[in-house]
């Protein structure tokens, strides 16, 4: 089978002169189609910038990045809207819902865009949040409004669901939930899903882990078994 | 310089969109308030320095004619410092350089040396030589716009004959700085001016040998005016004196003071209007800069800065604005006063008029710039002084929205969910919503009232001469003719219809009051000249009865019923009464009407009639004005259709400059409220517009949340800035106001649409700049930031 995603040679620099900053520097990887991938590393090592290049948030300065058969470097910012309006899920670290928009309305917010989406109600469920959906993003916890994000995110069904820092901000009982629909999520719709962590318990979680130091790939580990969210601890 | 001090630099230039307006809306508000109490300062000034260098009468008194051996009797009179009899009446002139007939108030040099009241000042030339009758001196204003040169001869008719007088000097007075001919309300300056000449000369051309015809009066100073007034009338009575009468009745003093009233009035009401928007600008930007720095705040105050050091660090940043503003608006000041001195010469005969506004003015511009600004400042600067330093370094908590009941609910469902956004944004922010809305519609207020000038100008000129007056031509004689005389007229080449009119120089008295008047005597049925009233109505006289303006009304405090006495100023000086028939209250002027015959009836003179007002055919000006000039009957002819002509000219010239700029002004203001609004909303909802932009929506979309909900404020401003506007213009008509003239409320749907389509487009245009930076957006940096 074709990988979802290719890079060949990644570099991204900030800047120019003797202030540039190499934050990726001729990264090669493949990623099959429905791999739950973990990126790992310290603060500043690139693993963030990665996943923004493939989520077409940012571009590269240098070398290739192919989604399926398409070249996301050689897209305008027109083409990287629509990639990401019609196969990408976001989810940060700080949530970002929108708080005038109750929980239904956040996930259904997507499903105005999106050609084939799943319900707000279906999406909610699959995150175990199907009856809090008419609370604003104030009225909920930190982790339900994770949740939320992460339905949002996968209710236009993306191929490729990126996570950054999705439990940075959480405790371990409610980071282990977040875990655990992303867990659910990727097995049901078999989104390529990638996670940024900088916590190493969390790689346990998939199938690869990539560790990142200075803006390389420093190692990359298959895990022989995935180690559902419930028994990781941190 | 202290950290904290760079640091407040630095908070002003990342504000600096929003300091600019602010500084911009200060500085229009200030530049008006520099020129207009400067300008009402140096006018002021400069009249006080001309009327005391130039003996500027007090006191005046016309008779008919009056021996002049009584000269040292009227002078010797109780309060009187200094008098001066003199001859004064009106001439036509026959004047090369225009082809209708000019005219001019004609005035005696005493025989002995220098007028010891009302001194003129020689600007060029010399003065005439008492052993040549013919030389003369005009007003520097008729010289200039007829180009008249020392040496010009010019014809005079004076009752009734023609005299031909030579130009040997040109000459201003403080007498007439403001000239216009009896009975026109605006200047102009090549069909009337002021000629001086020899007193025997004049003496013997109006008949008026060993005798005056007016007195003019310096008060000594501790005089008691009334005492003096009584002890002149005591002398003069005899005479034909229609009572001595103060600067109030001077036709320029008044029309000086009446400037000095509007300025004032200017002062006061548009830098009010523009300290509040700057105020109001200053509490948004403010806002959000303190909003947006909570945990520097915090940081600053765990570092052991009091709440009074941090209030007057966000302070200061106001302060540095105001400071901004008052600076550029006291140049822009001097600037506009300059323009506005050079204007005011085209009207007001100064010998020289210098803009020069007082170190107070500037003050008063400083203070109320550092007062705006603080006021702006204060709720701001008070919640930063409050905030405690635990509360600030953390994040602030997640704005809670509730769900909507009733209609907003029900429309909230109908909804896509960015619409929902802009409504649930709207209504969760009410007092942040509503302040959007109300800097709005305070721009559109004021350009509406900025609009309303040249409607209200345009409909008084519309009523004055394509429904007051519609004649091209009034013709006055020289005494009160038979009827038949109309035959006369209508036999002048190119007359192609004539209507009589009948008007007396009165004294009114009602009770102890007594006030002196035209009263206008109106032929039944008059198609030419008639009385508009400030519905646009025409007013008829009553069949019976006299009626009365309100302001003449009140000032003899008469009401409908009541018996008035009325006396000619001139003539024969008749006396009758005559009951108050009704008040009227007409747009211009404060004179009292009857009907035509019987007030001919009245004046013990049935069938004789004052003038005519005549239509022309216009292909045939030429023969009539020729004719004109030579019919000696006649003592002033007054070219309707020329004095709109020049009017509107004028205006468009000089007012139309004003309202320029006073537009320009609003648009300052317009544009300013509206980048404030657009900018300080994407700032609040940057974050929720990047979450959109990476969820997938473009930038257009993304721009529908931003753009559509300050459109949505600014349409829900658009019908209260529409009755604001309403409401400011008519009160300030009001406030504009004389009792010779009424500024009505003109409603103008051009003005309207306009003020709105044009603060519309400024709201658009700021939202489409902020548009830009919604291009800009760090997606990621927004979002991985905490809030």
């Amino acid at each position: 089978m074709d990988p979802a995603f290719t890079m060949r040679g990644l570099t991204k620099v900030y800047g120019d002169g003797p202030a540039a900053v190499r934050a990726l520097s001729g990264i090669d990887l493949d990623i099959a189609e429905g791999e739950l991938l973990i990126l790992l590393g310290p603060s500043g090592s690139g693993k963030s910038t990665m996943l923004n290049i493939m989520g077409g948030l940012d571009r590269a300065s240098d070398g290739q990045v192919r989604f399926r058969d398409m070249s996301l470097t050689a897209m305008d910012e027109r083409a990287l809207t629509n990639f990401r309006r019609k196969h990408v899920g976001f989810i940060f670290q700080f949530y970002n819902l929108i708080p005038s928009l109750t929980a239904h309305e956040n996930v259904e917010l997507v499903g105005e865009i999106a050609d084939n989406p799943m319900s707000a109600q279906e999406a909610l469920g699959l995150v175990g949040l199907g009856e809090r959906m008419e609370h604003f993003p104030a009225q909920l916890s930190g982790g339900e409004q994770q949740r939320v994000a992460v339905a949002r995110a996968i209710a236009k069904r993306p191929a490729v669901l990126l996570c950054d820092e999705p439990t940075g901000a959480l405790d371990l009982k409610t980071g282990v939930r977040v875990l655990e629909a992303l867990v659910e999520v990727n097995a049901r719709t078999h989104a390529t899903t990638l996670v940024v962590t900088h916590n190493a318990d969390v790689a346990r979680l998939g199938d690869r882990v990539v560790r990142f130091l200075d803006g390389k790939i420093r190692s990359i580990d298959v895990n022989a078994k995935r180690t559902p969210p419930s028994e990781l601890v941190w | 310089m202290r950290a904290l001090d760079k640091k407040l630099l630095r908070d002003l230039w990342r504000m600096r969109l929003h300091a600019v307006a602010v500084i911009l809306v200060l500085a229009c508000g200030l530049s008006v308030f520099v020129m207009a109490v400067g300008m009402r300062g140096s006018l002021e000034r400069t009249r006080a320095a001309y009327y005391a260098e130039r003996h500027m009468a007090d006191l005046a008194v016309s008779v008919v004619r009056a021996p002049e051996r009584l000269a040292l009797q009227v002078a010797n009179a109780p309060g009187i410092a200094a008098a001066e009899t003199r001859i004064a009446g009106l001439a036509l002139l026959d004047v090369t350089q225009i082809e209708e007939p000019a005219s001019a108030r004609l005035v005696s040099l005493p025989l002995d040396g220098r007028p010891r009241v009302n001194d003129l000042v020689l600007r060029r030339g010399r003065w005439p030589d008492r052993a040549r009758v013919d030389e003369v001196l005009v007003s520097e204003a008729f010289a200039t716009a007829l180009g008249l040169e020392i040496g010009d001869r010019l014809n005079a008719t004076l009752r009734g004959r023609r005299e031909g007088l030579r130009i040997v000097g040109i000459a201003n007075s403080p007498e007439f700085i403001f000239v216009s001919a009896p009975g026109e309300l605006f200047p102009q300056p090549e069909r009337f001016g002021v000629i001086w000449m020899g007193r025997e000369a004049l003496a013997r051309a109006l008949d008026l040998e060993g005798a005056f015809n007016e007195v003019v009066f310096r008060l000594a100073p501790n005089a008691n005016r009334t005492e003096t007034i009584e002890a002149v009338d005591r002398i003069l009575r005899p005479y034909g004196s229609s009572g001595a009468y103060g600067r109030d009745r001077m036709m320029s003093d008044r029309y000086l003071t009446e400037e000095l009233h509007q300025l004032s009035t200017m002062a006061i009401f548009l830098p009010v209007f523009f300290l509040a928007v700057a105020a109001f600008l200053v509490n948004i930007s403010l806002g959000r800069v303190i909003a947006t720095e909570r945990s520097n705040i915090g940081l600053l105050k765990a570092f052991g800065y009091g709440d009074a050091a941090v209030a007057w660090h966000y302070l200061k940043s106001a302060l540095v604005l105001a400071c901004l503003g008052a600076l550029v608006g006291s140049a822009a000041g001097i600037w506009f006063g300059r323009s506005v001195a050079e204007m005011y010469q085209q009207y007001y005969h100064f010998p020289r008029l210098e803009f020069a506004a007082s170190p107070l003015t500037f003050l008063g511009a400083w203070g109320a710039g550092l007062g705006a600004a603080g006021a702006g400042a204060v709720f701001s600067v008070w919640r930063a002084a409050r905030l405690s330093p635990a509360a600030a370094l953390q994040p602030p908590q997640p704005a809670v929205f509730s769900q909507m009941r009733g209609a907003i609910a029900a429309l909230s469902e109908r909804l896509d969910a960015k619409s929902r956004i802009i409504l649930r944004r709207i209504v969760r922010y009410p007092r942040r919503a509503a302040t959007t809305a109300i800097g709005v519609a305070f721009a559109i207020a004021i350009l509406i009232v900025a609009r309303s000038f040249p409607a209200v100008m345009d409909y008084l000129l519309d009523v004055h001469f394509q429904q007051g007056n519609r004649q091209n031509v009034t013709l006055s004689f020289i005494e009160a003719r038979e009827i038949g005389v109309l035959h006369d007229v209508e036999r002048l080449p190119g007359v192609i219809y004539a209507e009589p009119f009948r008007t007396e120089d009165m004294i009114f008295r009602h009770g102890r009051r007594r006030v002196q008047e035209a009263l206008i005597g109106v032929p039944e049925g008059a198609r030419l000249s008639r009385v508009i009233g400030q519905e646009g109505q025409v007013i008829t006289p009553p069949a019976a009865g006299i009626l009365l303006a309100r302001s003449l009304a009140e000032k003899l405090d008469a009401a409908p019923g009541d018996e008035i006495s009325v006396e000619q100023t001139r003539g024969r000086r008749i006396q009758a009464r005559v009951r108050v028939g009704g008040i009227a209250e007409p747009m211009l002027g404060s004179s009292a009407y009857m009907d035509m015959n019987a007030l001919a009836r009245l004046m013990r003179e049935p069938g004789r009639i004052s003038g005519a007002h005549v239509v022309m055919d216009p292909m045939r000006h030429s023969d009539f004005n020729r004719r004109l000039k030579a019919t000696p009957a006649l003592v002033g002819a007054s070219f309707v259709t020329l004095a709109e002509r020049s009017m509107r000219t004028n205006f468009d010239e000089h007012i139309g400059l004003m309202i320029a700029i006073y537009s320009a002004f609003a648009a300052v203001m317009a544009g300013g409220v509206a980048f404030s609004a657009a900018r300080v909303t994407l700032a609040e909802q940057e974050r929720d517009l990047a979450t959109l932009r990476v969820l997938g929506f473009t930038r257009g979309e993304v721009s529908y949340v931003l753009i559509g909900e300050i459109m949505a404020l600014a349409l829900l401003a658009v019908p209260v800035g529409c009755l604001f506007g309403m409401g400011m213009a008519m009160w300030l008509m009001r406030l504009f106001q004389t009792d010779m003239y009424a500024f009505p409320y003109v409603f103008d749907p051009n003005g309207y649409a306009f003020a709105v389509a044009f603060t519309l487009t400024c709201v658009l245009a700021a939202a489409l700049i902020v548009r830009f930076e919604i291009d800009r957006l760090d997606m990621v940096g927004v979002l991985k930031a905490r809030d």
